[in-house]
């Protein structure tokens, strides 16, 4: 009886483009066929960018793990990230100069620099996790917007203590890490202080997914992702796991920031929000609360930034990199926002 | 409840009103006659004090009489209109300094209109706008467009003032490029609403941040794109034409011919301001108390439930959006013909977070209290910081505090940071809360987006 | 009579979950019609595609003879089908009258315009909506409490006004998801009297969820059990209150032998 009205809709398994999808793959191709254009008019050029690409864009996979962490855990953008970012650069700047790092070498040099790099994280892993008891502990259940108009806040008080401690103009950092060449590809030379943040990101990134997945801390970690009273109703204390999962997050910080103020020589207060917005794209880009994502996104950015800024064939050039970026975030969000390496998750009412 | 007292209730609605809480009397009087003390000279501690005590003890509740409710508006818009009047004959306030100048009152007026405009998108919708200055860049880029040379290929003079009749380029009357500005604005609204405003609200946030950043890029590389020169670049455009009435009616009624060449400049262009704002809190109030103000409000507490209720989500929220930058646009235009020109640097992101700021200390979704909070705070960024920081110097507190002397306006970021935090964590509903908001910030609410619950 | 809604092969999958597994349901005219079954089995889930929070892994929803599948919730409501929630979700922050007048969004036409400049015309149209408003609040049993803020009332009431607020949107079918949760037998027996009376008075069709047997036996005229998402039994209420596989879906297989 039923059945005779109804003209039967029924979902076929199997993958079907649909047209944005076919509108997405044609635009990555004709990505694709720019860069093999550029590549060959000017192979050398062409490394050199990657490598840069390379570089930057583990720098901000590093900042945007804290971002995914974060809002994993809370749902929460933490606008204060890139800034807490930034006061760590900061730091590193003073001691690099300070300690007259330039003037040493060999292991003492390297021995300095883990130094550093430990203090540094310890530094913006603090910051963090007091912002997080100072400003967003009691705001949990609050309306969306409040923690959010919070961290905004933050963002604008860091960056202000970043003002008034080194002042407006950008704060060069002693060129100390090392310039030879790792090995040489077609002229172009890998040098160590480009290796140095390949070197570091990938192990924190495999340490990082190692806590996540396979420790108790991680779990607890997963746990309040996925249901904060649960969560607590199995023992998990849940604002000590909030507190790790910031604490880890401005490690994180704090090591980009190492790794940037070495690589880059230079620092100024208003970096943390310029890369605070390319890391979030990033983790966004990648999948928010994916942790490989992050890493992903972040080289895919930093790709696309040096190419741009660099490549000589009908480039848009520096002018609109961070435009292009933006558009990026909106595509992302509107079209995929799952991002590249996530999941959509289902949702009750 | 036992028959009487619901009879007692329903028997004496004026109960209700007439008891005003002594404070809130004291202070309404107290201040005008502050004010009135002031311009006569005669401020002195004593004669202030006793007006506070009459204010608080004799003054009837005016609520119950006929057309009560509209002694302290029009007492309020009074004060304002005065305020070029009586300010030189104001005195010193300690710490603050001087009260504001004219020229600060009009960029506080402009701030007012963006700010209440910012409280329909945030206040309202509860769309967290990040990129506010967006639709006042939008603004003062129109009024860049069409009163002044920029286009020089071009001779249209449609009521342009302050300009010789063949000077190239659009020379239209400010008064309808204000209003266009304002149109052009709400496309852009509309523009930028059309992919964003379904994404929920951290995400919305974000985006619309990404537009403001964008926005003064554009404007600086705006005079190369696609090889027309739109915004001229990091120079900007400017000189651009003042408004005015014409020769016509300056010769016969006496209104001034333009703006700038009036002897009185500043007060036109500051009474000005004020009728805006008096526009715009007209037509936010008469939006808030209408069908589409409900739907808003609907829209903020749960969206799920107003969505099956019959509100149309995507077009409710884009007509928030719309409608907010059309006040930013007119803002925006309005400002850029009273300085006289439109630069990227105006447009810097920070200047939606102070916006944001404003609506927020003040009391989001609130008139009055969005008012109240622009114009402290715009005065505090134009004068205010200034002020306190020179009267701290002078006066030890800097060496006290710091061991040094300070610049205080360097902190104007970081103050402002603070008063977000400390407004959210402490008092969210804001200084002056809408009865509404107060409950929900405390209580919590159904904060779901729609569309977080349909997507699989 | 007409059948006013029909569902065809309704289905929803949540990634390899299937909470409704092939329903057809029909629901005729001015009938009051219960849907019951265990917790879990789909009931809500099949309401949300009903009212279109969901969109349906596939199937057809026909309503009032329109097409609307898929279509987004406030089209829905537009053509004529109203709801509660199963937990309340009133504005909190609105009075009673207000929460009446955001479900009579979608019949008022005031727009942004003759928002700003307020014409006789709107001013009219304001003040009868907030006449029929008042009625409603009336109708329902919370005569007095207009200009209460939501989230003051009590219990009882805030479920009358749910359902107030359901019947500003005027509607041709009203759902009423677990309307009598929470009551007490003698606001039980008033609620069910209440419903006939909609049906009466206002020739409403109602689809409730609903778990209280004394409802479901005192006025629906049909029921529909789902169970993990499948339709296992449908019928007047006496049938189904023999029907085997009901008796084991709600008791287990022990009980029916």
């Amino acid at each position: 009886m039923a059945s005779e009205q109804a003209r039967i809709r029924v979902a076929r398994p199997g993958y079907r483009p649909d047209v944005l999808s076919i509108i997405g793959l044609l635009f990555v191709a004709a990505v694709g066929l720019w860069l093999l254009i550029n590549f060959i008019k000017a192979p050398a050029d062409f490394y050199n960018l990657f490598l840069i690409g390379l570089t930057n864009g583990c720098v901000y996979g590093l900042v945007a793990l804290g971002y995914s962490l974060v809002y994993g855990i809370l749902e929460l953008i933490n606008f204060a990230h890139g800034d807490v970012f930034m006061l760590g650069g900061m730091l590193v700047a003073t001691m690099t100069t300070d300690w007259a790092l330039a003037n040493k070498s060999g292991m003492v040099l390297w021995l300095f620099i883990l130094l550093m790099l430990l203090i540094a994280m310890a530094f913006c892993a603090t910051i963090n996790t007091t912002i997080e008891i100072v400003a967003y502990r009691r705001l949990r259940n609050a309306p969306r917007l409040a923690p959010l108009i919070t961290a905004i806040g933050m963002s604008f008080i860091l960056q202000n203590i970043g003002l008034v401690w080194k002042g407006a103009r950008p704060t060069s950092v002693p060129d100390i890490l090392p310039h030879g060449a790792v090995f040489t590809i077609a002229g172009v030379p890998y040098t160590w202080n480009r290796f140095i943040v390949l070197l570091f990101t990938i192990p924190v990134l495999l340490a990082l997914m190692w806590l996540v997945q396979r420790t108790r801390h991680g779990k607890a970690m997963r746990a309040t992702a996925q249901d904060r009273e649960a969560a607590a109703m199995m023992g998990i204390s849940v604002n000590r796991t909030i507190s790790f999962t910031f604490f880890l997050a401005g490690s994180l910080a704090g090591s980009a920031a190492l790794l940037y103020a070495l690589y880059i020589t230079n620092i100024r207060y208003t970096e943390g929000f310029r890369v605070g917005l390319i890391a979030f794209t990033a983790a966004v880009l990648g999948g928010i609360g994916n942790l490989p994502g992050a890493v992903l996104g972040g080289l895919v950015i930093g790709f696309v930034e040096s190419f741009n800024n660099g490549l000589g064939w009908h480039a848009p050039g520096s002018d609109w990199t961070q435009s292009i970026i933006f558009a990026i975030l909106i595509l992302i969000l509107v079209f995929r926002p799952e991002g590249l390496l996530g999941e959509r998750t289902p949702e009750g009412v | 409840m036992a028959p009487g007292i619901q009879a007692v209730r329903d028997s004496t609605p004026a109960l209700k009103r007439q008891t005003m809480p002594r404070a809130k009397r004291a202070a309404i009087v107290g201040i005008p006659a502050f004010f009135v003390l002031a311009v006569t000279g005669s401020a002195s501690l004593g004669l202030i004090v006793a007006a506070l005590i009459f204010g608080s003890l004799y003054i009837p509740a005016w609520n119950t009489l006929p057309l009560g409710k509209w002694i302290v508006p029009l007492g309020v818009i009074l004060l304002a209109v005065l305020y070029p009047v009586y300010q030189p004959n104001l005195f010193d306030v300690v710490v603050f300094g001087n009260f504001p100048s004219v020229d600060t009152g009009v960029t506080m007026m402009i701030f007012i209109m963006m700010a209440l405009g910012l409280n329909i998108v945030v206040g309202y919708a509860g769309l967290l706008d990040l990129g506010y200055v967006a639709f006042y860049a939008m603004g003062a880029y129109t009024v860049a467009w069409f009163a002044s040379q920029h286009f020089s290929n071009v001779n249209v003079h449609v009521g342009g003032v302050g300009v010789a009749p063949n000077t190239p380029g659009f020379h239209i009357s400010i008064w309808l490029v204000v209003i266009i500005a304002g149109v052009f604005a709400t496309l852009a609204g509309i523009l930028i609403g059309f992919p964003t405003l379904r994404l929920r609200g951290d995400y919305l946030a974000i985006v619309t941040l990404g537009f403001g950043e964008i926005m003064p890029q554009i404007a600086n590389n705006g005079d190369n794109l696609f090889g027309r020169n739109i915004t001229n670049g990091p120079q900007g455009i400017n000189p651009i034409d003042p408004p005015g009435f014409g020769n016509t009616l300056h010769n016969t009624v006496g209104l001034p011919a333009d703006y700038l060449s009036s002897t009185n400049s500043t007060r036109l262009f500051y009474w000005t301001a004020l009728f805006l704002v008096l526009v715009t809190v007209f037509c936010t109030v008469r939006l808030r108390d209408s069908r589409l103000g409900r739907a808003w409000i609907a829209i903020r507490e749960d969206e799920t439930a107003a969505a099956a209720m019959g509100v149309p989500l995507m077009r409710t929220k884009t007509w928030a959006y719309a409608a907010g930058a059309f006040f930013g646009g007119v803002a925006g235009a309005y400002y850029g013909s009273f300085k006289g020109g439109t630069f990227p640097g105006d447009f810097y992101f920070n200047i939606s977070i102070f916006i944001l700021c404003m609506v927020i200390l003040g009391g989001m979704g609130n008139v009055w209290g969005v008012i109240v909070g622009a114009a402290f705070l715009s005065y505090l960024n134009q004068e205010g910081l200034a002020n306190i920081g020179a009267w701290m110097n002078a006066n030890g507190v800097s060496d006290f505090v710091f061991r040094k002397q300070i610049d205080v306006p360097l902190y104007t970021s970081g103050i402002f940071g603070v008063i977000l935090v400390l407004t959210m964590l402490f008092r969210p509903e804001g200084l002056i809360p809408s009865s509404r908001r107060k409950a929900e910030f405390h209580e919590g609410v159904h904060d779901e987006p729609l569309y977080d619950v349909t997507h699989e | 009579m007409a059948d006013l809604l029909t569902a065809v092969g309704v289905r929803k999958e949540f990634g390899g979950l299937v909470a409704v597994n092939d329903v057809d349901f029909t629901i005729p005219e001015r009938t009051i019609v219960s849907l019951i079954g265990p917790n879990g089995a789909g009931k809500t889930t099949f309401f949300n595609m009903l009212t279109g929070v969901y969109k349906p892994t596939a199937g057809q929803i026909v309503f009032d003879g329109h097409d609307v599948t898929g279509k987004p919730p406030h089209a829905i409501t537009q053509r004529g089908i109203g709801r509660t929630f199963q937990n309340i979700r009133l504005f909190q922050s609105m009075t009673s009258l207000e929460n009446v007048l955001v479900g009579m969004h979608s019949r008022l036409k005031g727009g942004v315009l003759r928002a700003v400049i307020k014409p006789p015309s709107l001013k009219r149209e304001e003040i009868a909506a907030r006449e029929k408003a008042h009625d409603l609040l009336e109708f329902c049993g919370l005569s007095g409490r207009d200009d209460e803020y939501a989230r003051n009332l009590a219990y009882g009431d805030q479920r009358r006004l749910e359902v107030a607020r359901a019947l500003g949107t005027e509607p041709k079918l009203l759902l009423l998801d677990e309307p009598t949760a929470g009551m007490n037998p003698q606001e039980t027996a008033e609620f069910t009297a209440f419903v006939g009376k909609l049906r009466e008075e206002e020739g409403l069709t109602v689809l409730m969820i609903e778990h209280d047997m004394r409802v479901v036996m005192g006025i629906s005229e049909r029921v529909t059990v789902l169970d993990y998402g499948e339709k296992i039994s449908e019928g007047t209420p006496q049938e189904v209150q023999r029907d085997e596989r009901v008796i084991e879906a709600y008791l287990g297989t022990a009980a029916v032998s």
